[in-house]
Order: C-alpha cells, then structure tokens, then sequence
C-alpha cells in the first residue's frame, strides 16, 4: 500500500495545497502548470462522466486506475476538490478523503484565523496534521518499509 | 479538534459571554461610525467572512451534499441555526415561487438583553446573521440576499429573517492559457 | 448484471463504433400552478433546470414538451416561444415535461474523442513511470473500463458501478472485431464498423453475459 501525493484545489481551481510522499516520476513540468493540468483534466473528466452516465449522478466521478496508480476524487459541496494518488490496491480512499476534509481540512486550514479563502495553505501546522494523519492511515505503507 | 488537548467544550463556553461580546463588537462600531448604515453594512461584512468559513464546518460536521431545491437549503439553514446558536427557527412564508422563505425566531440569542437607544433606531442590530448566509450560501454556488423583516427589538412579536433565492453561481471552468 | 454500452475508438482517436442498452428512459410530466417553483435556464440550446428539484424532475433534466406540445430548444413545434407561455400567469395550469436527454450520436463522437487527451494527461501525471493510461474509470452511477490494444485500438464499456470481470468482457469484444470487422475483405481500418455478423455476435455475447455472467464467456 501506498500513498503517492495529494492535491487540493479551490473551486476557482487553484493549487490550495499539494505535497508528495512517494513519488518516483514528475511530470517534467513547473508545479502550477501540473495543477493546471491536474485542474483541467478533473474538470473534463467530471463532464464526460455527467454526459455518458445512463443515469442522473449524484456523487459522479469517484476515481479511475491505470496500470500503476488510483486516482481518488473528493468534492464538497462548496466545491473543495480532494485527490489523491495511490497504488491501484487501495481501499476506502474516498472515506478517508472525507476525513482529511472534516478533520484536517476545515480544523487545521478554515478555521485558523489567517486562513484567507482561494489562497494556498502555508500553515505549518496544517501540513504536520495532515503527514501524520496519512501515514497513520492503514492507506500508507511506505515503500521503503 | 485543534491541537491536542486545547479544545474547548462547546457546551461549557458560557453563551452569554458571546452575547456580550456580539454586544461590545455592535456597540464599538457604534462608536466607529457615525452613520448607522454604515454599522449595519460592516455587520453584514463580519457575517459574510463567518459564512465562508461556518459552512465547511458545517458541511463537514453533518455530511451533507449538495442542494438541489430550496426548499433543501431552508431545511440546512434551520439546522445550521440549530448547531450554531442552538435556536431552531420556524420556515414559513413560502413565496408561490418557492424562491422565497421566512425564519422565524421567537428568541434570538444574540439579541437577549438588549434594548435599542432611540438613536440606533435604524440598527439592524443582528446583521452579521444576513451576512452569515450570504457567505455560506455563495460558497455553495447559490446566491441568496436575506433580511430582517420583522424585528423583536423593533417591538414586533417575532423576528423574522426573509431569505431570497437570486441565482446560481456556476463553477469555474480552467482558465485558458493567454 | 447490467451493461450500458460499448465504444470502440480507432488509434486516431475517431470512434468507430457504438452500441447502447439498457439505458432507461428518464421522463417526468407534472403539472404546475403560477409562478413556477422552477429555474430554468436556456443554455446550449437546450432548456435545463437549473434548480429546484422534487416528483422525479431533476436538476439537469430538459424540458421536452408544454402541454403535450414537443419542444425543440426554446420553440414549441407550433412555433411559439416556450418562455412566452411560461411567463404568462392566463396560461396556467401548465403540464410540462422534462426528461434527461440521451446522447446524441455527435455527442458520443465528440465524447470519444475526449478519451483522448484524458486517458494521455492521466498517464503524464502519474507518480509512477511506465504507467498506462486510464483503465478504469468510476463514478456512483457506472463503471468504465477501458482496453487498449497493443496496436493502439480502444475498446470500453460501460456497466453497473459493482460489474466485476469487465476486463474479461472486452478481451472477447476484441476477438469479435478481430474476426468480423478486421477479417472481413470489406471493412477498411478506421472507419466506422457497419458489418451486420460483427453487430449480431456482439449483440450475442451481452445477451448471454446478461444471461448467465461473465465468467461463462
């Protein structure tokens, strides 16, 4: 089990917070031409999965798998986009994301009072939160181990 | 949750030392301005940076999705009102469009021991709530207005909050590389 | 078990061919006092509810007829203008209806070739080297997954979100479009697949997942 990297984005789709903790390939591009990238290709995927559903969605796009990783997507409905990579094997990632909303997210990032809306998350304290609640999470095995 | 072990209960923190701070903050600006519109827009601006911020903790807290109805959203703005300030206004007033609802309180714990001076007739003293809803609401792609239609401290028998529905807000399409 | 559909799309991105079933029809008549209780919205040509949903009319839906009347866009087939009657108080009460709108065949063309980019941008941003590009893809109301042939050619099908065995399912589909497109003297590649043994077959086999599931195949 894994955890490759996060992103956190904005509704307006800016980069909030993205941070990696195994991660053996970059993009080859600067970071925010890789969350533009991550943004928009989301933003396609959400509507392609609303127009080739047979149904009405409520929830939608909930993520996808390639040979070497999973992709798992997270939105509020104040529009916050959670994702996060891991290894295929993955289990419950989407609960877990819904966790690091409520507990790490709105506690440790909206509600500090230098919090401003749309701007990435600089507090120290939000990032140590969140490393040690994904790697106490049953999702994390580094691979060193 | 904040650090560890420096939470507060939220039932043991007094609610009327927030009363009385919600009374110090109005009264202050009182002072600051010497329009009282200008007072009521400011409350209304405090309440709009709470809304943006109280309705992740809200969201997060009770799990709740997306509104697709109005008539949803009145329910989630009771509940809200019930975990924040512990009060569980009545929905009434459905306009026949059903865009516009009224909140009515028979008591309103920000308003407890207050009584308006003849001078702050035009105070709407619980403005930061209008402002509240705005925020909460825009950060879910909806825009509203409210305001107080009726008012216990204006000597009316209740206080009534109207809420209107404007429109939705659509979310941002990535931006194109110019 | 359920199947919603099958898509090939050729090596350069042009879907050349598709199969749908099983997608119900999802349609509301209901009939309202003034003012209406909805948002509508007219956009891409379409009338939408933009918000306020409940009796099965969903966000999303559009509206496809006033009064019995079938509307195309904003003009009812008698010619008048559906926002004209909807804001007229005498003309209440209104029966209208709405429906989620099925796939037209350009949108399916347009949608396949948006597979595309996506399927190339998720393999670019991976964490991982050597990785492929989307294999399967989820949301709450299906399942997608996605074969890619060594010579480029991709095969997808749409089911239920649980489906499990999907993998399976394709590999058969690739053997069928080997023998009866591919081997048919008449079929030239990339372009659309119209060989009636290639729609039987196909047709047979998710006949008989349907039937008796995958493992079976």
């Amino acid at each position: 089990m894994t955890v490759h990297n996060i992103y956190i984005f904005d509704r307006y789709g800016t980069l909030l917070y993205y941070y990696e903790w195994n991660r053996l390939k970059q993009s080859g591009i600067t970071r925010e031409e890789e969350a533009k990238l991550m943004y928009g290709m989301l933003f396609s995927i959400k509507s392609f999965v609303n127009k080739i559903s047979p149904l009405d969605t409520k929830d939608g796009f909930l993520c996808y798998k390639t040979s070497k990783y999973s992709l798992h997507f997270f939105e509020t409905p104040s529009s916050i986009k959670f994702v996060l990579t891991t290894d295929v094997g993955a289990q419950n990632v989407r609960q877990f994301l819904q966790q690091i909303y409520s507990q790490i997210y709105v506690e440790y990032a909206v509600k500090n009072p230098v919090w401003q809306n749309n701007k990435p998350i600089k507090s120290e304290l939000f990032k140590s939160k969140l490393d040690a609640f994904v790697k106490q999470s049953p999702i994390f095995v580094s691979k060193a181990n | 949750m904040s650090r560890q072990g420096t939470r507060l209960d939220t039932k043991n923190v007094n609610s009327e030392l927030f009363t009385l701070t919600y009374g110090a903050l109005v009264s202050q600006l009182m002072k600051d301005y010497t329009n009282v519109e200008d007072v009521n827009k400011q409350l209304e601006r405090m309440g709009y940076n709470i809304g943006i911020r109280l309705i992740e903790d809200f969201l997060a807290r009770t799990g709740s999705g997306r509104c697709y109805d109005f008539r949803d959203t009145a329910d989630k703005i009771q509940m809200g009102f019930r975990i924040f300030l512990g009060v569980t206004p009545t929905i009434t007033n459905w306009s026949s469009a059903g865009d516009e609802f009224s909140l009515q309180f028979e008591s309103n714990p920000l308003t407890e021991f207050i009584e308006l001076p003849d001078h702050c007739l035009n105070l709407k003293y619980a403005n930061v709530l209008t402002g509240v809803l705005r925020g909460a609401c825009e950060m879910v792609q909806m825009e509203v207005t409210s305001w107080f239609a009726q008012d216990q401290l204006k000597g009316d028998t209740v206080t009534e909050l109207r809420v209107k529905f404007v429109k939705r807000l659509e979310d941002a399409i990535p931006a194109g590389e110019d | 078990m359920v199947i919603y559909g099958v898509y090939i799309v050729s090596k350069s991105g042009g879907l050349i061919f598709n199969y749908e079933c099983n997608v119900p029809k999802i349609e509301t008549e209901k009939t309202f006092g003034y003012p209406l209780d909805l948002k509508l919205n007219y956009e891409n040509k379409k009338i939408v509810v933009e918000f306020g949903q409940r009796d099965g009319v969903m966000v999303g839906h559009v509206l496809t007829a006033v009064n019995g009347i079938p509307a195309t866009g904003r003009q009812l087939d008698d010619g008048r203008d559906v926002f004209d009657i909807i804001n007229e108080r005498e003309n209440y009460p209104l029966s209208l209806k709405f429906a989620r709108l099925r796939m037209t065949t350009n949108e399916k063309i347009f949608l396949a070739s948006m597979f595309y980019p996506l399927f190339a941008i998720a393999s670019q941003l991976s964490p991982e080297p050597r990785c492929s590009g989307i294999e399967v893809l989820e949301a709450d109301t299906f399942k997608l997954q996605c074969f890619q042939t060594l010579t480029g050619v991709k095969f997808m099908v749409v089911a239920e979100p649980t489906q499990a065995g999907l993998d399976i399912l394709l590999r058969r589909i690739y053997e069928l479009y080997s023998d009866f497109a591919l081997k048919n003297p008449f079929y030239s590649l990339e372009m659309p697949i119209r060989c009636e043994l290639f729609d039987s077959n196909l047709q047979n086999l998710l006949e008989h997942v349907e039937k008796t599931g995958i493992s079976n195949v």
